[in-house]
């Protein structure tokens, strides 16, 4: 007994040896006294208070020091292995290929791709050495090839060199690209633009930026694939209205306000995202109704005039022109320079807080190198050439309306497109047709009985059946008919299995002002014969 | 400034007629470089020679090719002259200020890792406590003034307030909370970001002077300019030039095709330039097949979703770029992240990934795809290739290494990472890079097996919807890509099976080959060749050039005491600032000196908050001088701002700039 506790007793020493230091150390820190004080009185008047405090403390020094990401280790599933059985397991994963090789249609796809050797335009030669028309490159203006914009480009090279070796924020921008966004503001008359390096991006940018997790976002079901991608991204709340339907848009808007004075929950940022011409059919949005919707509703409006900008209106502004609606009602207007001024990359137009905005929030912006100097001012002469040649847009609508003429005409196929749409999108008619697949029958619900879509599915009520393979199978028959005739089309491309809807496969023409009526006409003579000619062997 | 007269504008013009005559010979060029290495070594360098001497100089060796000064700016003699004047012998094609004339050819490294070691970076130095308590005190700071002042604002100055609050039933566009750190913080340092320039991005770039009648809210460009010496361009290999070899071949390109391509690649956008620099990518390095994208951030965000979908899990670097992460969470796979560069972290959570397999359903993975960064251009770190391969032989999973600020800028081929480590690139699955950095181009690429490759073709995004690249920016990849590579002779017959984009297995022969040349049959026909580019001698010496300054900076940073971090290879030298208002002085001072100097600051959200760094981008186009006159300013600044916090073994500015061959020699650093 002894023993032991003159073997305890040197611990005991050195104990209160330590607290002295310690308590001689800590009265040495300046206020420290205060804080003594304080504790001690604070113990005598509740002890409960510090038993309450000491627990909070190693709480807290708890909180602090469990790392910051719990993975999975924390959770209910997981599983405790020992290493033997983690090296087991390891060893027999074995992983699926990265790439399986593609089906036979895909390669026959991929091969089928026409390439053209030389410069693009109305009359491009191809790998083959054959020169054909080309009714599908995106060459609305028919500036592809412009002399004047090639000076330009030239003489921007010999002052800036091609690449723009930065991010905006860190010294990426030259003058001219600055030019160039103000040049595209000052041509549709909003407080100002910023443009991104592809257009693509932008619009899967610029949805993100502004709408965040609880904003609403109303769109069209017949938005195109970056659009969607830019709402899979934001992560807000999507309500669906039907295709460039105005009543079933109206519908949807008057659902949503329904559901916000139920719930009472806060006003969030709301916004109708659609587009000006789609991609998927070329039809046009009913702009005036758009904007009058928006105002009603107090909606912002994402617009994409990916495909209407440079196409349509008297100088190529797009819809605001067509209708003549000032651009400043649409609070973003997303627009490419690569397909309507034939330069490259996209921009989205506004009011100055929805550009400067962009400038540190549009992640392609911000983590991208901007532009080639070269082509902002491949975009600005473009626009100055627009500005000042109203003729383009009419050769334009005129050629449209050359090969509507002809085209509208044959029974086995139908044109959605609206009929002042430069891109023409074309597709089996009700008669050539190819059965869809018997899919095991779906019990159609009744459930709702009004006549609208649910607005929070992006299916339609009834969405049309059709055998996509078979009928890109005959499309694509059409085309390589066409190109045996000497007319470059191509079917219009989609992602099977990744667009929200299947979209229904079609041929798309793009028209281009380049191209002569004559050869208009005589290029849409020959995708009708292709059509008659397949669709017909077939009946 | 009588210097200035020359006057520009004919002379760029006309230069455009000349520049198909005959470029000096290689041998020729090579001669010369020896010649004035001799020279240099007998006299040394003299750092700052009058202006008569360059201007002479410039006379004697190419008289108006020397001096490009078309924007009349208030010229900086060093700037624009080389301070020692090249001799007779001495032909430099090259624009001054756009790439420097350094022949001397001790200034020259390879870009290697040494067999047998370990890869390792700095390890990262903690600062003194002192440093990390005022960072934070001054961020508390700022935030609480920020907050007094939104307090105040709100009240006496609504107007300013307006589209913060929601109005008209319309919410507010910008949410008040998520643009504090924006209107509060970042604004006070906005003269140091997004300043508009003008002129080639090269050796020296000419900033558009602007200034701030309202504490930096908005504005006012004052229409004067100011040369700099270009430390931040992501211009690694120089090739940021308006004139030489590359400029002419796009200069002949615009001219052939235009400038747009109409179009996605699959729906009649694709032009025989395409196949031509896509098989030429793929040699280059050192792959099956390759696919070009016309931007480099949507090259991740459109080709990731190919790649990876449900059901799969992507493990990432946490400090992988923006655009992986968007690609990531567009593709619906799983993600996890393991700490920076840290091999441990990674295989412990491969180990945990793979017994775990998904999450819920325990159902093992379909793939796991681990992406990594090939040099962080925040970090100046490289990924640690070796370990990883090591890990890919026993986990299994699939490597995507993203190779955007490594390639062209890393390996004595300079074909990147894979090269630097002297790894066979197809022992990586997939490589990302972009053009916008080495090639002085835009856009990006991914490489990997033909069927790999044919796959993202057709079902990655930008093949349905995207445009396609520009046929003026596809030269200019060709070229420099060329260039770099070097050229060889039409009789060879592998090549023709990568151009024609068969379906034949590429030889072993080919594989052989790698880092192989540029065979004559890729190149477009009418693309003017020089012999500089022919004999790979251009992109020889650019490659060694960026080597020596990397390593110079890197090392000569870390001698003066400066807290650096990354590797001494990286051409991205990230230099710690830590205190966030340091990083406002620091771009100004940098910017207002005698001989300005253009800099980045980088901080929150794009680091750790407490490490806020500025960021050096060297080029090849710098000389030892320029590199010299960087240290020596960062000497003094560092100085001023009590910057040196880094321990080791430290020699005067002094002896590091005598001393620099052997600093840049050393195998390791004491």
């Amino acid at each position: 007994m002894s023993i032991a506790k003159s073997g305890l007793d040197p611990l005991f020493a050195l104990v209160s040896h330590s607290v002295e230091v310690i308590e001689t150390n800590f009265y040495k820190l300046p206020g420290s006294a205060v804080i003594a004080r304080y504790v001690r009185e604070s113990h005598r008047d509740d002890p409960g208070r510090t038993l309450l405090e000491v627990i909070l403390i190693i709480f807290a020094i708890r909180t602090l020091l469990q790392s910051r990401t719990h993975g999975e280790s924390q959770s209910k599933h997981f599983i405790k292995f020992d290493e033997h059985e983690i090296d087991e397991l390891v060893h027999e994963w074995t992983p699926e290929p990265l790439a399986p090789a593609l089906d036979a249609t895909e390669q026959a796809d991929l091969d089928a791709v026409s390439i053209i050797s030389g410069p693009t335009g109305p009359k491009p030669k191809l790998n083959n050495g054959k020169t054909v028309l080309n009714l599908a490159s995106y060459n609305f203006s028919g500036l592809s090839g412009n002399a004047e914009i090639k000076e330009r480009c030239v003489e921007a090279l010999r002052k800036f060199g091609l690449g723009s070796c930065g991010p905006p924020g860190f010294y990426g921008n030259q003058g001219v690209q600055i030019q160039a966004e103000q040049d595209i503001a000052d041509f549709l008359g909003t407080e100002g633009a910023i443009m991104y390096a592809q257009a693509f991006s932008t619009i899967s940018s610029v949805i993100p930026a502004f709408c965040k997790r609880g904003d609403i976002i109303v769109a069209d079901r017949g938005v195109n694939f970056a659009i969607q991608k830019g709402l899979q991204i934001s992560r807000c709340t999507v309500r669906w209205y039907d295709h460039n339907d105005m009543d079933s848009l109206e519908h949807v808007l008057q659902s949503v306000e329904k559901e916000h004075i139920k719930r009472k929950s806060p006003l969030t940022r709301r916004f109708i995202v659609t587009e000006g011409i789609f991609d998927q059919d070329g039809a046009m949005s009913d702009l005036p109704k758009l904007v009058e919707l928006k105002l009603k509703y107090k909606y912002r409006i994402i617009l994409d005039e990916s495909l209407s900008f440079g196409s349509v209106g008297r100088t190529g502004r797009g819809l605001t022109e067509l209708y003549n609606v000032p651009a400043s009602q649409v609070d973003m207007l997303v627009g490419s320079a690569a397909t309507g001024l034939v330069a490259c990359g996209g921009f989205c137009a506004g009011s100055d807080v929805v550009v400067r905005h962009q400038r540190i929030n549009g992640t392609a912006y911000v983590f991208s190198a901007s532009m080639p100097p070269m082509m902002a001012v491949a975009a600005s002469e473009s626009i100055n050439i627009l500005r000042n040649t109203p003729s383009l847009m009419s050769t334009l609508q005129e050629n449209v309306r050359a090969v509507r003429a002809i085209l509208d005409k044959v029974d086995c196929i139908t044109i959605p497109s609206h009929p002042a749409s430069a891109i023409i999108h074309i597709k089996l008619g009700p008669s050539s047709v190819p059965a869809p697949p018997m899919t095991p029958m779906t019990p159609m619900t009744p459930a709702s009985p009004s006549r609208h879509s649910k607005p929070t599915s992006v299916q339609p009520r009834d969405a049309p059946q059709f055998d996509a393979t078979e009928e890109e199978r005959l499309l694509q028959e059409i085309v390589e008919d066409a190109l045996a005739q000497g007319v470059l089309i191509t079917r219009a491309k989609r992602l099977r299995g990744q667009e929200l809807i299947e979209v229904r496969p079609s041929i798309r023409l793009a028209v281009s002002a380049a191209m002569s009526r004559k050869d208009c006409e005589k290029a849409a003579s020959v995708v009708k014969a292709s059509c008659i000619k397949v669709l017909n062997k077939r009946r | 400034m009588a210097l200035q007269s020359p006057s520009p504008h004919a002379s760029i013009f006309g230069k455009k007629k000349k520049s198909s005559s005959p470029m000096p010979t290689a041998a020729s060029y090579l001669s010369a470089v020896s010649e004035a290495d001799a020279r240099a070594r007998a006299h040394g360098s003299t750092p700052n020679s009058t202006p008569a001497l360059s201007l002479s100089s410039s006379v004697t060796s190419s008289s108006d090719e020397t001096v490009l000064d078309e924007f009349g700016v208030d010229t900086n003699d060093v700037l624009s002259y080389p301070s020692t004047p090249p001799t007779s012998e001495q032909v430099f094609t090259t624009i001054h200020s756009e790439f420097g004339h350094c022949a001397n050819e001790s200034y020259r490294y390879t870009s290697q890792h040494r067999a047998g070691t370990p890869y390792k970076s700095y390890p990262e130095q903690d600062p003194p406590y002192y440093i990390l308590l005022t960072t934070y005190l001054s961020y508390l700071m700022v935030i609480c003034l920020g907050h007094i002042r939104d307090f105040f604002g709100r009240r006496f100055r609504a107007q300013n307030y307006k589209h913060l609050i929601s109005q008209n039933g319309y919410a507010a566009l910008n949410s008040d909370f998520d643009s504090f750190y924006t209107r509060r913080l970042k604004t006070r340092i906005d003269d140091c970001f997004s300043h508009p320039v003008t002129g080639v991005p090269g050796r020296t770039i000419v900033l558009l002077d602007r200034y701030s009648p309202d504490y930096n809210v908005t504005m006012v460009p004052t229409g004067t300019r100011t040369r700099g010496l270009n430390i931040s361009s992501y211009n690694y290999l120089g090739f940021a030039q308006a004139k030489g070899p590359c400029a002419d071949a796009v200069e002949s390109s615009i001219n052939r095709y235009g400038v747009s391509s109409c179009g996605s690649r699959l729906e009649g956008g694709t032009l025989d330039l395409h196949q031509q620099a896509e098989a030429l990518v793929a040699r280059f390095v050192g792959m099956e097949d390759s696919l070009i994208s016309s931007m480099g951030f949507a090259t991740n965000s459109t080709i990731i979703p190919a790649l990876v979908s449900k059901g799969c899990l992507v493990i990432s670097d946490e400090f992988n770029h923006a655009s992986i992460r968007f690609g990531v969470r567009l593709s619906g796979a799983n993600v996890r992240m393991f700490k920076h560069n840290d091999m441990a972290s990674l295989e412990s959570l491969l180990r945990e990934v793979i017994s775990q397999g998904q999450p819920k359903t325990h159902r093992p993975w379909k793939k796991i795809l681990v992406i990594v960064e090939g040099l962080y251009s925040m970090e100046g770190t490289l990924a640690n290739l070796p370990v990883i391969m090591e890990l890919k032989k026993k986990y299994k999973f699939y490597l995507f290494v993203d190779e955007a600020h490594s390639i062209g800028a890393l390996g004595p081929h300079g074909r990147g990472v894979a090269d630097y480590f002297g790894l066979n690139p197809r022992s990586i699955d997939i490589l990302m890079g972009t053009f916008t950095k080495s090639f002085g181009a835009a856009g990006g690429y991914i490489t990997g097996s033909k069927a790999l490759i044919d796959r993202i073709r057709v079902h990655g995004h930008s093949g349905c919807y995207a445009e396609a690249m520009s046929p003026p920016v596809l030269t200019q990849v060709i070229a420099s890509m060329a260039s770099i590579m070097g050229i060889s002779p039409a009789s060879e017959k592998a090549s023709s099976s990568v151009l024609s984009l068969s379906k034949g297995e590429p030889s072993v022969t080919e594989m052989e080959k790698f880092p192989g040349t540029a065979p004559m049959t890729v190149l477009p026909s009418w693309m003017p060749v020089a012999p500089s580019m022919a004999d790979g001698s251009d992109g020889y010496v650019r490659l060694r050039r960026l080597a020596f300054n990397t390593r110079y900076l890197n090392r000569g940073l870390r001698k003066l005491g400066f807290i650096t971090y990354g590797c001494d290879d990286s051409p991205v030298v990230p230099l710690l600032l830590f205190n966030p208002g340091k990083m406002a002085v620091f771009s100004r001072l940098m910017r207002t000196r005698q001989i300005p100097i253009v800099v980045v600051v980088v901080a929150y959200p794009a680091t750790p908050l407490v490490t806020s760094r500025v960021r050096f981008c060297l080029s090849a186009a710098h000389t030892k001088d320029d590199v010299d006159l960087v240290l020596t300013a960062c000497d003094e600044i560092g100085d001023l701002l009590d910057l040196k916090q880094g321990s080791g073994d430290r020699w005067p500015l002094k002896e590091i700039i005598d001393r620099a061959v052997e600093l840049v020699n050393m195998p390791e650093l004491a």
